[in-house]
């Protein structure tokens, strides 16, 4: 069951890619648009199969693939996880929905797209260390064509840094998850819990070391996080939407499941200095965002700060803090995607996203009323405004954290204000005021008299952003499907060093 | 009819800027259009006017029976029904389909506030204090309200009647441009009109004929009925209603809550009426539909009765049908320097052909009254081509 | 809850979402979807789902009469230890607050209706105006703290799209944002405290916290910082010094949404703050602050009033002022004071601000010097007023006069400072009003006010409902206060508060009116004239320290970001320049070479792994 969302957007990428014969855009477009909604009809059906109560992995496949190194092929979703691939299949279907103007190789261009979701949907369903690295390098590519071909103009220095600094990630991942195979001497790949009795303490922190800096550079967070807002810069809505929405979210996935998952004794010992790696990691975001004056960097650096969420949430490990933790995870994809596509329709209608030139774009008849109502709900939404998913992610993650540690969660909550104050500065610039697409010229009677003539928002431009838009507000009132669909894997995870504790006192690990 | 004598093209703009004043006096002076004279311009101006005037016909219906038949009504809930209470007329209205007589209303208002000319002179006249007074007697004898309130707010009636004075002689002075915007477009039509100079000139004779005509206004309280503008006032339809309109509605209007702030530390609005520029020659057209910008109202109204030759026009823009009303509102502000060229022309103290040198210093004069004002108004739309 | 209960109880829920419904049901006109008609509908609708919240209501109340006081509660989301609840405390007094939220929100709409009959974007007032209504509704029935947060920041977000209605106005786009962002600071704080206690007491149910803080002994650090983030939203809320700023500039919002804000949201605030007061016990800080900010509102509030040039800001001062005082009332624990003191504050103060709003609308000016003589020609608008600020001041046996009396009895004896601060808050507020009622409604027209009819029925009628329903104010108050009763205060207090008024009322009488808006000749006369006209450069001293901090944060992060971290990442970049080009060779390059190169990375990837695991 699981195999067919690796089948059909990898088989479909590739039929897309070597159909014979001449194919329209538009016939190809409908062809990728086709298999991505039957890729998240499939989601949906292993949702229906999923089983709340279960803590564990379900729906499990595997069978031996190269059994030599231990690459075995085995996949299974939890709680974590399944999520994350719904999240994985709307996302991708919105991004391609929002590609407009493609000028050149579709055929590339979405059966990367598919590529890279169904790169993703393994990463998240891998339970084999080398298979879930072989995912993880796999959707990389494909991203940095999408940036380096279909990018803005200093496409080439963002899609080389993006892949450096991606590359470094996957070595270090990759050296972690083999240092783990050699000290420990398990050649199976498989995730197990890695305790004292086995690795010694240092070895531990050391691999976790390397896992950490690893995914912390996907997620981004503060110091390694310098890639991310020039990819976005340069990055294509689409692309942009993907790379917020749904490619960070493997660093924080690979955060909760490989780093907290199988070292949690050493995850225990440096939780405090995550906590406050976190809270510098939010305030740097959000400092950075307030200076910002293009939407879409902005808008960037917004995420680094909203990541940092989730590693306090991982480093408190408490039931309500992890859960807290995949409800941003989820909140952080929808709102990003929304605020992205919102940014992207700015941009595709007065060619800029400077904030010192837009103005008053809220204006009824000649602005874009309706993308500016939604970027309110947007912003909002992302400075955790109750009623939207961004406010019960928070609250949780802070709920959660406070109790182990405070100082950090507050500062979390300081950062938690000031996005408030970049978003309202992006919306009160942009959108409010009167209407003007060009820099002042210093002339006021000049300035009143601008014509602008913006072309006019289609709605069927508007319904992607309308649909994460309604599910934005969904989440935000309605929280307890999630809820329930993560509750007991997040618990579970919360307990393991209890669980750990309580084995190794039995006697139980050999 | 002689008609003014093409311009070329008038250099009234130049890339933006605006033209000088004395560009302007030389201009109105040679008898030149204010408004570049092309093909564009003639439709688009015959057209808007064609839908301002059947506007205006219903904003005139609706005034006149607001003064006559809702006079002094503390409760005019049905207002803007025009005395048809029929359920599905109601039911129209409740679902806001009708015109927007709010807009007439807010003219109203200005013309009352800003309060010059001869018909608001009339107003604080002994005689129109006399017949206020009989109005007030009869009317509290009939209405115990306002028997009570009448003697601990003694301005409170006679101010009200003011009010629907003024209201009733809108609605006269309306009803004549109503009836000359739908001659204009018929004149267009059958080819009679064929140039931005014959519509300035069409206007400038409507007005001249009408510039005698009397406003008079008199209410009906029981079976009696009792003056309240009477024709002995002497109030005529150009000078006592018309000019008064142009300077409360096209120069000088009300501050939007839109795009001005009210507060008074920040010292945006003059404290003299006088200074103030938020006209109809001086409005911005970008804000139209936006929140806090009255005339809004009138823009949808005339889009709702767009002809459909403009409508066409409008569609092929950049934002076809969906920036329409801002379309409408840059044609208007065009129009409506068409119709202040006309009221201009019309209003020269001595014909502009005069040899007489006082004559001509005093049409100079006039002419340069105006452009002192103009100068500073919207004229960049004037050679705007669409 | 039994069965047996009366329906409208066990509906009791739907109270909030009324107001919620009318927000949804005014979208087709206000995203405009519905093109050629105007947005009155909206309007319309609005008007019913308000009057069913005010019969709800009233059933509720009359049910609750008959049954004894009620909770609703619904489970929100629950995970691990976090149960989150939605609750609804049907308790006389609530439900009180709630007539009185919804029946203002009624009034204040059809107000709107004819003050803003100009207006085409009415659809989308009317969808903020019921979002408005259904957040304070909700705000005022809740029994738990998080619901409580809950609505009280989405009214902040209401109050900062219903300020910035007028969007394209430049001083609104400024007012907007600092309305919310004091608000959000008073948010934030306050979110650290539910966090807090949420993590510390579980629930978050008022009453499982009373019980909780009943029992606990916080470090004194710890009390004090929890109690303070507290106050803080409430502070925010009821624009409190020093966050007070918002109200001054939301006055450029539209006057209807100005009546709504000076009445009952700031009365939501302070219900907020009742309802977290038993907590505040833990910390004698948070109510030493209370006080003092309580104090500092009231009497500089009123000051400030005084001074103020412009029509809307001298009455929105006094709200400052007068929640100053219900601040101090609830520090004192004295909530019943508190409440009469709000519910006599809250009618006047609206019917003083439609007041306003129709001189502003006849005479398209806020600004007192080149206003005058309205008082002939305006009967509704001058009774409004002089009701108003009757109802306000203790002169006239009106609501505020009963309340003072209570509250200055009260504290003689336990804290004869405050009492003080109580008569002086009423002689400077009578001062006040004198001053710009004289200057409004008495004297000679000026040119701005020489043709000024009285206002049409949509603002004439509530106008005079409210004026009335101040007028009854004392009967409703003897109703619901029969012990000891609101006239439970000795002939001297009641002398006292008379006297306070009188003597603010003959100082408002001689002052000298400015014909224009003139500074004193005397240099200290002038400094403090400016001090107060100015709002104590409260605007300014927040540029130059918290402003100037977080943007002075923000572009030292920046610079360090482009100059350290990336300047560091390009450096490396320019060192490893020669594998950086080759991997650029694909960018323009045919297709094959991209296939190459992915097909080449994973051979590549797969042999090292077989060979590393070989």
């Amino acid at each position: 069951m699981l195999s067919a969302l690796l089948l059909i957007p990898f088989a479909g990428g590739l039929g897309l890619l070597f159909w014979p014969g001449e194919l329209s855009t538009e016939r190809i477009r409908r062809a990728g648009l086709a298999l991505l909604v039957l890729q998240l009809l499939w989601s949906l059906r292993v949702l229906l199969a999923f089983d709340t109560t279960n803590p564990g992995l379900q729906l499990q496949e595997s069978f031996a693939w190269v059994d030599s190194i231990g690459l075995d092929y085995r996949l299974g979703v939890d709680g974590l996880a399944m999520p994350l691939v719904l999240i994985n299949a709307a996302l991708t279907l919105v991004s391609a929905i929002c590609t407009r103007d493609l000028s050149q190789r579709p055929r590339l261009y979405f059966a990367l797209l598919l590529g890279i979701s169904g790169a993703v949907n393994g990463a998240f369903l891998s339970e084999n260390l080398l298979l879930f690295f072989l995912f993880y390098e796999l959707e990389l590519i494909p991203l940095w064509l999408l940036i380096s071909i279909w990018g803005g103009a200093n496409r080439g220095y963002a899609a080389t840094k993006f892949l450096i600094f991606t590359a470094v990630s996957g070595v270090l991942i990759l050296g972690a998850f083999l240092g783990l195979s050699l000290f420990t001497g398990q050649v199976d790949f498989g995730i197990h819990i890695v305790t004292t009795a086995q690795l010694g303490m240092g070895t531990q922190l050391a691999l976790l070391g390397a896992l950490l800096i690893g995914f912390a550079i996907k997620i981004p967070l503060v110091p390694f996080h310098t890639w991310l807002p020039d990819a976005h810069t340069e990055a294509s809505t689409p692309v942009s939407v993907l790379l917020a929405g749904v490619l960070l979210k493997l660093g924080t996935y690979g955060l909760l499941r490989f780093c907290l998952g199988m070292f949690p004794e050493a995850w225990a010992l440096l939780a405090p200095a995550l906590a406050g790696w976190a809270a510098v990691s939010v305030l740097y975001g959000s400092l950075a965002a307030i200076a910002q004056r293009d939407m879409k960097r902005m808008v960037a650096y917004s995420s680094v700060g909203h990541m940092g969420y989730i590693l306090l949430a991982a480093a408190a490990a408490t039931p309500v803090s992890l859960l807290g933790a995949v409800f941003q995870m989820v909140s952080h994809g929808l709102i990003s995607a929304l605020l992205f596509l919102l940014v992207g329709v700015v941009y595709r209608k007065t060619r800029t996203r400077d904030l010192e030139v837009l103005r008053g774009l809220l204006n009824p008849e000649r602005g874009l009323p309706f993308t500016g109502t939604l970027m309110i709900l947007g912003v909002m939404a992302s400075a955790g405004m109750p009623g939207m998913a961004g406010f019960i992610s928070e609250f949780l993650v802070f709920r959660g954290s406070l109790g182990a540690f405070p100082l950090a969660t507050l500062l979390c909550m300081v950062g938690s204000g000031l996005t408030a104050v970049y978003f309202l500065l992006l919306v009160n610039r942009a959108f409010f005021g009167r209407l003007a697409v060009t820099p002042p010229s210093g002339d006021p009677v000049a300035d009143s008299r601008l014509e602008v003539r913006l072309p006019g928002v289609a709605l069927r431009e508007t319904l992607p952003a309308l649909a994460l838009a309604s599910g934005v507000v969904g989440l935000g009132v309605l929280p307890w499907g999630l809820g329930r669909l993560s509750e007991q894997a997040t618990t579970a995870m919360a307990q393991l060093p209890s669980l750990l504790a309580a084995l190794q006192g039995g006697g139980l690990v050999s | 009819m002689r008609p003014i004598p093409r311009s070329p093209k008038p250099p009234l703009t130049y890339g933006g800027g605006l033209p000088s004043s004395n560009d302007l006096v030389e201009t109105l002076l040679a008898g030149r259009t204010l408004l570049a004279d092309t093909p564009d311009h003639l439709s688009q101006v015959v057209d808007v006017l064609e839908s301002y005037g059947e506007v205006l016909d219903a904003y005139s219906i609706n005034l006149i029976y607001q003064a006559e038949k809702q006079f002094l009504n503390p409760f005019p809930v049905f207002r803007f029904l025009d005395g048809d209470h029929s359920p599905a007329k109601i039911w129209r209205h409740l679902q806001h389909d009708r015109i927007n007589f709010e807009y007439a209303e807010y003219c109203q208002k200005s013309m009352l506030w800003h309060g010059t000319g001869g018909l608001d002179a009339y107003l604080d006249s002994e005689a129109f204090a006399a017949d206020c007074a009989a109005i007030v007697a009869r009317k509290t004898r009939r209405d115990p309200l306002l028997a009570v309130l009448n003697p601990l707010f003694p301005q409170f009636l006679s101010e009200l009647i003011r009010s629907a004075a003024t209201t009733h002689a809108l609605g006269q002075f309306w009803r004549v441009m109503s009836d000359l915007f739908i001659d204009l477009a018929r004149a267009e039509r059958d080819g009679r009109v064929g140039s931005i100079a014959a519509v300035v000139t069409f206007l400038k004779e409507g007005l001249v004929a009408a510039a005698g005509a009397a406003i008079t206004y008199a209410v009906e309280i029981g079976d009696t009925r009792l003056w309240v503008l009477p024709p002995e006032a002497g109030l005529t339809f150009l000078m006592d209603v018309a000019v008064p309109y142009v300077e409360a509605v096209f120069l000088r209007g009300t501050p939007f809550l839109g795009t001005v702030s009210f507060n008074a530390q920040a010292q945006q609005i003059s404290p003299d009426q006088a200074q103030f520029m938020y006209g109809a020659l001086y409005a911005d057209p970008l804000p139209t539909m936006g929140s806090g910008i009255p005339p809004s109202l009138l823009m949808q109204d005339m889009y709702r009765h767009l002809p459909d030759r403009l409508h066409r026009t409008y569609r092929a823009g950049i934002r076809g049908a969906g920036d329409v009303r801002v379309k409408i509102c840059m044609t208007f502000q065009k129009a409506m320097f068409c119709v202040t060229n006309a009221a201009i022309a019309g209003t020269f103290p001595h014909p502009l052909g005069s040899d007489v040198p006082a004559e001509q210093a005093a049409n100079r004069a006039h002419a340069a009254a105006w452009a002192a004002r103009l100068c500073v108004a919207r004229t960049d739309c004037l050679d705007d081509p669409g | 809850m039994p069965d047996t209960f009366p329906l409208s109880i066990q509906l009791s829920w739907l109270i909030p979402l009324y107001g919620f419904s009318g927000m949804v049901l005014s979208l087709p006109w206000a995203t405009g979807w519905v093109q050629r008609n105007g947005p009155r509908p909206a309007a319309y609708l609005n008007l019913l789902v308000t009057l069913l919240a005010v019969l709800h209501g009233s059933l509720v109340l009359r049910a609750v009469l008959a049954l004894g006081p009620q909770h609703l509660d619904i489970a929100w989301f629950s995970a691990a230890d976090l149960d989150l609840r939605i609750g609804f405390d049907l308790s006389l007094t609530n439900l009180a607050a709630l007539e009185l939220v919804t029946f203002m929100s009624l009034v204040g709409q059809v107000f709107a209706l004819g003050y803003l009959d100009k207006e085409w974007s009415l659809a989308r007032f009317y969808a903020l105006v019921g979002f408005f209504e259904g957040a304070m509704a909700g705000v005022v029935l809740s029994s738990n703290l998080f619901m409580s947060y809950f609505l009280l920041e989405m009214l902040t977000l209401s109050t900062y799209l219903l300020v910035g209605f007028w969007y394209a106005q430049p001083l609104v786009v400024t007012a907007a944002r600092d309305a919310f962002l004091t608000k959000r600071v008073g948010d934030v704080l306050l979110l650290m405290g539910v966090v807090t206690l949420s993590a510390m007491a579980g629930s978050l149910e008022f009453n499982d916290l009373y019980a909780w803080s009943a029992k606990q002994t916080l470090p004194a650090l710890g009390a004090t910082l929890l109690g303070l983030g507290l106050i803080a939203g409430p502070m925010g809320k009821c624009a409190q010094f020093p966050m007070h700023l918002w109200l001054d500039e939301a006055m450029e919002g539209p006057n209807p949404a100005s009546i709504l804000r000076n009445s009952v949201v700031v009365t939501c605030g302070a219900v907020v703050l009742l309802k977290v007061m038993p907590l505040l016990l833990v910390s004698p800080v948070a109510i030493d602050v209370l006080l003092a900010v309580g104090t500092i509102s009231a009497v500089g509030g009123a000051l400030v009033a005084i001074s103020q040039v412009d029509l809307k800001r001298a009455c929105s001062y006094s709200t400052t002022s007068y929640l100053g005082l219900v601040f101090v009332a609830i520090a004192l624990q004295q909530p019943f004071i508190a409440l009469l003191l709000l519910f006599s504050h809250a009618l006047a103060k609206a019917v003083l601000f439609m007041s306003v709003g129709s001189v502003i609308a006849t005479t398209n000016c806020q600004d007192l010097t080149e206003l005058g003589g309205l008082g002939s020609r305006m009967p509704a608008t001058t009774t409004g007023f002089l009701v108003g600020a009757a109802g306000l001041t203790g002169l006239l046996p009106l609501g505020c006069f009963w309340s003072f009396g209570l509250m200055v009895e009260g504290l003689t004896s336990r804290a004869p400072f405050f009492a003080a601060v109580v008569l002086l808050t009423n002689g400077l507020t009578a001062l006040n009003f004198t001053r710009v009622y004289r200057q409004v409604f008495m004297g000679s027209p000026h040119p701005k006010t020489r043709r000024t009819p009285e206002v049409n029925w949509l603002m004439a009628l509530p106008m005079v409902t409210v004026s009335v329903l101040v007028l009854v104010t004392p009967l409703v108050m003897a109703r619901i206060d029969r012990v000891p009763g609101i006239g439970a205060f000795s002939s001297v207090t009641a002398l006292a508060l008379v006297g306070s008024g009188l003597a603010g009322l003959l100082a408002g009488r001689l002052i000298p009116l400015d014909t224009f808006w003139s500074r004193s000749v005397l240099g200290p006369l002038r400094v403090l004239q400016d001090l107060l006209a100015f709002d104590f450069y409260t605007d300014r001293i927040y540029r130059a320290t918290i402003v100037a901090f977080v943007a002075g944060m923000a572009r030292i992060t920046n610079g360090f970001d482009q100059l350290v971290v990336n300047g560091l990442v390009n450096r490396l970049a320019d060192v490893s320049m020669a594998s950086a080009e080759s991997l650029k060779l694909g960018v323009s390059g045919r297709l094959q070479s991209y296939v190459f190169t992915v097909v080449a990375a994973i051979v590549l990837l797969v042999g090292s792994l077989s060979w590393l695991g070989g």
